[in-house]
């Protein structure tokens, strides 16, 4: 795959998406810092600790986890992460996960950075994708992945859970990846 | 009757040598027969199934028509190098700027001879090129994945291979019919003496937004 690619968004911004680099580690620690604490909640991980993020860093060459970050004026304004399974039953999928910042939302930024991370499954020859969102959070997330061929494959009810305690519902969406026209 | 501008090479393949030319007229085009391998199939339909649509194309300005001849006569590949329509986003960039790669296919018992990479070629050899911006879309639904026996991820691949030889690269942009499907491609050639200000142009136009001075 050809890095960076340039996109312009609906603000007529413009942003580079790029592989995640070694080098990215302070500003990406920085990234996850301006991310308001109500989403880092539904995060499987502190992202506020240095320490995961360095154990990101650590595993860009290791081949199962590909991260690419979108970069505006020298800031990671969003991070993206394809996930895949070197054995077993699931290693046909790969899992989604995207973030970006509350200022760079609406813009397209999140659609471009998951078509992105569907050109590099198809490369990877994955058969399918799965991304998880929580209704009524990430709304805005599911449309974009609606207009991309994802469906809703499950809903958990009540499965995830604000700092309140608030019950929402968890939806699973997959894409499937096209082989051939018969797909079509 | 021969454009000034014609070129023609021979390529040589394990099914004996194909005479690639550029530049052919309406009437040239009219005195080849046209394989019929050019037609319909289940799942798939050849970008032009009948020679007139060749010749109709070769009697628009400034459009360069390549032919793949086997025996000289007999058309087994094509290329069609054209302007955009008026209305197509692609136009805004001003007159003559951009330039599509609008059609390359070979017939299926030609294929794997390298023949779509002569043919790309060829269409390449045309005046001022280093001026212009030359853009190809690929489109999933015209791949013939039946005939190749690809996935369309293997076909993308291929494409892309085969235009990146010839110095174009993938460029994002949120032309609809090309988002459609991510399958699809869209890849461009900026000619060396393109300018900084229509570079940044073609930048904007990838995304709907028109140049702030159109030409």
């Amino acid at each position: 795959m050809r890095y960076p690619k340039e996109v312009v968004l609906k603000d007529c911004s413009e942003a580079n998406i790029r592989q995640l680099e070694a080098a990215d580690e302070e500003k990406l620690i920085q990234f996850y810092k301006d991310l308001p604490e109500s989403d880092r909640w539904w995060m499987r991980y502190d992202v506020t600790d240095p320490a995961v993020i360095r154990k990101w860093i650590k595993r860009i060459d290791l081949g199962m986890v590909y991260s690419t970050v979108a970069v505006t004026e020298k800031r990671i304004v969003a991070h993206a992460s394809l996930h895949m399974r070197e054995f077993g039953c699931t290693q046909h999928v790969g899992r989604l996960r995207i973030m970006v910042l509350p200022d760079c939302r609406q813009i397209r930024l999140g659609t471009w950075m998951l078509l992105d991370l569907i050109h590099l499954a198809m490369e990877k020859g994955l058969d399918e994708l799965r991304s998880d969102f929580v209704v009524g959070v990430e709304d805005g997330a599911i449309e974009a992945a609606y207009k991309l061929d994802f469906f809703k494959k499950a809903l958990l009810t009540g499965y995830v859970q604000d700092k309140k305690g608030n019950r929402f519902d968890l939806m699973i969406m997959m894409k499937r990846l096209h082989r051939d026209l018969g797909d079509f | 009757m021969c454009n000034s501008s014609q070129q023609s090479l021979i390529l040589s393949t394990p099914k004996g040598e194909i005479d690639i030319r550029s530049f052919c007229t309406a009437a040239e085009i009219q005195s080849f027969s046209f394989d019929n391998q050019f037609g319909t199939y289940a799942q798939y339909k050849s970008l032009y199934t009948k020679r007139e649509t060749l010749e109709k194309n070769a009697g628009v300005k400034g459009t360069n028509v390549v032919v793949a001849l086997a025996d000289r006569r007999h058309i087994v590949g094509f290329g069609v190098l054209a302007y955009p329509d008026p209305e197509e986003r692609w136009a805004q960039l001003g007159p003559n700027r951009m330039i599509e790669v609008r059609a390359i296919e070979v017939c299926r018992n030609w294929r794997a001879f390298r023949v779509g990479n002569a043919i790309a070629k060829m269409l390449l050899a045309y005046p001022e090129i280093e001026t212009k911006i030359v853009y190809v879309v690929g489109y999933v639904w015209t791949w013939d994945l039946d005939g190749t026996g690809k996935t369309a991820q293997e076909y993308r691949t291929i494409i892309i291979k085969l235009f990146e030889h010839h110095g174009f690269q993938e460029f994002q942009t949120n032309d609809p019919n090309i988002c459609l499907k991510p399958e699809n491609v869209f890849m461009g050639r900026i000619g060396a003496q393109v300018s900084d200000n229509i570079k940044t142009d073609f930048k904007w136009i990838r995304f709907g937004i028109p140049p702030e001075n159109p030409i």
